[in-house]
């Protein structure tokens, strides 16, 4: 079997986010960059079905020199293979023109029975490249997994849905949105780190799979950023000291509730 | 409160102030380039942080538990052990050709800095594995090398240290446990050890006591003794466990600290059938069992070292967040807003001086760790050298760093005030953790006894004189500076007390009670000078590095607005402004200190032994 994981190098979820650039772009300064947890868990996933049943691990991801880093931890976990789609400043944030760049990359690195990527890039938030990278490749594809059982020749994914759970089976090739749940990513061994520094990282640029990045950051752009703000600041809460007067402060509390709250 | 570390400064101390790249490029760690050691250090604080720190609360209430001769460590414990053995961390530093993973001592020291911050306790386990593992790879035969090394350093199997006896604590001379040679050659171990740290543990399968014992004709006092390796359970030819060895752990001790670490008392043959293996030769057990107490003892100062760093971390964290009284610009305002407490300047003060003390320690340790991997590298003279220098700093990393790691914490327990004092925050668990630093693996007297008694002379005192010869430098280097020149004259004026002292002290008729009186101030006098040294070498990289930032930015540095805005505005170049300003604080709030101690010294004030105690 052979396994594709998809990856994005993200800003760390604990990092302060100061907007910088035109207005349309996070402050890069002192961010720390992270694998974005979903993909963790379809690494994890690509890692335990080759554990379990042999097979080859290509990490692939799109984006600037940074992103050696994230697929150099993916070879430290247990990946064999990586590949860095070099760019990504001109296609910043469009899903689709990063879908087309990841799709071209799969089918230049593959074929791949199975191909995975995480239910979406931290940051982003934005849930359209794993579906996208599937219709592109003409695979189907199953998003927010926490449940996996492949097969021979197909693959049994589950999904919780609100108030249940669906589980879908489909043919390989497919592709996989993994989400929380699936598994629990395990920590790089010293050993891992030490082999991963032998595994050499391919590196390629969007003209090397026939793509045009400025173009697709051009005229063929769906989407662009206009503008980025952070959330206004939250107004302080009201604390309302019941322990006196436990009858005052829950008739106090449903004033505040319907007439400064609406809520009732 | 999450743990957290200064990764910034682990990597500027590594990487831009000591040649650690140099170091990795040497053909011994060809495994390991600067890239791996970084993801090495990421994934050390990661796992420190998502594993150890998150286990630390329960190792401290929960704590160690002694039932029916047995020693129970908490749940979370089990899983964080599996998680630093699964990933090769216990053997972090040891040989790879037994199972280690070769890494350089310094990054050791920068990934345990980690490890023992987040979580003390159940860190020790591996410290003392890997000192054990390390005797029976030295002295061991074959076939114990075989059996014992890469089930220690993998953390299949931990080890211990066993000195102390209930009469014999500073005085090991005094030992008592007994050592009779067998026919097959091994030997009877008889007799009872005490304030053995994970004497018994539940996490390994397998123990491996390093304990000192006498054989039946040797010698009285340290130099009688023999050093042997003791399994709890023996161990057959394939390695698989055998019968009980006869090790049993009568009881835990009950601690102001480090409570998830079992503090255990070991009896040794009660029923005749505990077997030992000599390491070495008969009457040589001091000798070799010290292979295994200095890297222990520059470990145990990383320990006061870590949890001020961990303090510091979370009383910074704690101080930008806690609302309390007005800006000290608005005192008199009664309407005016409460501010972060970090605001005011004697809070500001306590941490500063805190930062300031920890990059110190930092800096101590990671150079000694440095001067460990340089003896190893090196031949001959200069690998002697190396290992003269690290002699010489052993104690004072043990003493130095334990005893002001210790008041750090005390001063962050202080920046959260009242909370400080609960259990509600961690403050008071760093400074519960920190305190037996300064008290185990010889206590802070010892070392400054064998600081002053053996390490000063040693090579006719050379290694101290070439040591206190780098700082030297350092004052040449800033004695005309406009920045710094202040900071550098004092540490003039330390280091000429240090020097009068020492061509003074001998020649005076009560010269042994003297020193006897000051082995701790005269060993804090040389680790306040390092300390001011290391953090004022640093501060000349970061300036230029500033510097380099201000071009970069084509800000004029004489316009002292706009740096000001840089500093403000990037992390870096505050970063580097702050390594500048604790070199200047430290020596101001440290250095005078060493004039006052060289003052009663040199006055020959005897009153401790005039008093009638």
């Amino acid at each position: 079997m052979k396994y594709c994981v998809l990856v994005a190098y993200v800003p760390d979820t604990a990092s302060i986010i100061k907007i910088g650039g035109a207005g349309n772009r996070i402050d890069e300064g002192g961010i720390k960059w992270i694998i974005s947890p979903y993909d963790e868990f379809a690494l994890e996933e690509a890692i335990r079905l080759k554990e379990a049943r042999g097979g080859e691990v290509t990490v692939i991801t799109y984006g600037p020199d940074r992103g050696s880093t994230g697929l150099r931890e993916c070879l430290a976990r247990g990946a064999d293979r990586a590949v860095h789609v070099m760019g990504g400043e001109a296609t910043f944030g469009d899903a689709f023109a990063i879908a087309r760049v990841l799709a071209a990359a799969v089918q230049k690195a593959g074929p791949f029975d199975l191909i995975l990527c995480g239910i979406k890039g931290v940051g982003s938030d934005q849930s359209l490249v794993g579906a996208m990278v599937a219709e592109l490749l003409d695979v189907p594809h199953v998003s927010g997994v926490v449940k996996l059982e492949v097969g021979e020749g197909s693959l049994t994914a589950q999904r919780d849905v609100e108030g249940g759970t669906e589980v879908f089976t489909a043919p390989l090739p497919c592709l996989v949105a993994a989400h929380k749940g699936l598994n629990e990513p395990r920590y790089p061994s010293l050993k891992g780190i030490m082999a991963a520094k032998k595994i050499p990282i391919e590196t390629w640029k969007p003209a090397d799979l026939g793509l045009d990045e400025a173009a697709l950051g051009g005229a063929e752009a769906t989407s662009r950023w206009l503008k980025l703000e952070l959330p206004a600041a939250k107004a302080g809460g009201t604390i309302l000291n019941g322990e006196e007067d436990p009858a005052g402060a829950a008739r106090e509390l449903a004033r505040l509730l319907r007439h400064e709250a609406k809520a009732i | 409160m999450a743990y957290q570390a200064d990764m910034r400064d682990v990597l500027f101390q590594l990487f831009e102030w000591l040649p650690t790249r140099e170091l990795l490029a040497h053909e011994r760690f060809s495994e390991w380039d600067p890239d791996s050691v970084q993801m090495v250090l990421q994934e050390a604080l990661k796992l420190s942080q998502e594993v150890l720190g998150p286990a630390n609360v329960e190792g401290d209430r929960v704590g160690a538990r002694w039932e029916n001769g047995k020693v129970y460590l908490p749940p979370s414990f089990h899983d964080a052990y599996q998680k630093i053995k699964e990933g090769g961390w216990i053997g972090c530093i040891n040989n790879p050709e037994y199972g280690g993973m070769g890494l350089p001592e310094v990054i050791g020291t920068a990934v345990n800095e980690f490890f023992f911050g987040s979580n003390i306790s159940l860190s020790l386990t591996a410290l003392l594995t890997r000192g054990a593992g390390y005797l029976v790879e030295k002295f061991g035969t074959d076939e114990m090398r075989q059996l014992f090394c890469e089930r220690m350093y993998s953390g299949q199997w931990a080890g211990t240290m066993c000195l102390t006896e209930p009469q014999a604590g500073s005085d090991v001379g005094a030992s008592k446990t007994r050592a009779i040679k067998q026919p097959n050659g091994r030997y009877l171990i008889q007799g009872e050890k005490i304030f053995i740290t994970s004497g018994d543990q539940d996490l390994t399968e397998n123990i491996i006591h390093a304990v000192l014992a006498r054989t039946p004709d040797a010698e009285p006092g340290t130099k009688g003794l023999s050093l042997f390796v003791v399994p709890k359970y023996r161990v057959n030819p394939d390695g698989s466990l055998g019968e009980f060895n006869d090790v049993a752990c009568s009881n835990i001790e009950h601690k102001l600290g480090i409570h998830g670490s079992p503090t255990c008392s070991l009896v040794f043959g009660q029923n005749d059938a505990c077997e030992g293996f000599l390491l070495g030769q008969e009457q040589e057990g001091m000798k070799l069992m010290f292979y295994m107490m200095n890297p222990a003892r520059i470990e145990v100062g990383l320990q006061g070292a870590a949890l001020a760093a961990a303090a510091y971390q979370a009383a910074l964290a704690y101080a930008k967040t806690r609302l309390q009284g007005r800006h000290y610009s608005k005192l008199k305002d009664a309407d005016a807003p409460q501010v972060a407490i970090i605001e005011h300047p004697d809070v500001r003060r306590m941490l500063f001086t805190s930062n300031a003390y920890v990059h110190a320690m930092r800096a101590l340790l990671m150079q000694t760790s440095y001067y460990v991997d340089m003896s190893r590298l090196s031949e001959g003279e200069e690998a002697e050298r190396y290992q003269s220098y690290v002699d010489v700093l052993t104690p004072i990393c043990k003493a130095w760093a334990s005893d002001w790691g210790f008041r750090v914490t005390e001063w962050c327990l202080q920046v959260f005030g009242g909370y400080g004092y609960t259990m509600e925050y961690p403050a008071e668990q760093y400074l519960r953790d920190a305190k037996i630093a300064s008290i185990y693996e010889g206590t802070n007297g010892i070392q400054a006894l064998d600081f002053v008694a053996r390490k000063l002379p040693l090579k006719g005192g050379k290694p101290i004189r070439d040591l206190l010869g780098k700082a030297e430098e350092t004052f040449k280097k800033l004695r005309n500076d406009p920045q710094l020149m202040e900071p550098a004259w004092m540490l003039a004026a330390a280091l000429k007390q240090i020097e009068d002292l020492s061509k003074g002290l001998g020649k005076r008729p009560d010269a042994m009670m003297v020193v006897l009186l000051n082995s701790v101030p005269l060993l804090d006098m040389v680790g306040d000078v390092l300390g001011a040294h290391f953090l004022l070498e640093q501060a000349i990289v970061a300036r230029e590095k500033l510097a380099a930032i201000f071009a970069a930015k084509g800000v004029d540095a004489s316009d002292k607005k706009a740096c000001r805005a840089v500093i403000e505005d990037d992390g870096e170049a505050a970063f580097y402004h702050n390594k500048v300003q604790l070199a200047i604080h430290f020596a101001y709030r440290v250095l005078p200190g060493v004039t006052a101690k060289a003052v009663a010294i040199r006055a020959g004030e005897m009153a401790p032994m005039e008093a009638v105690l």
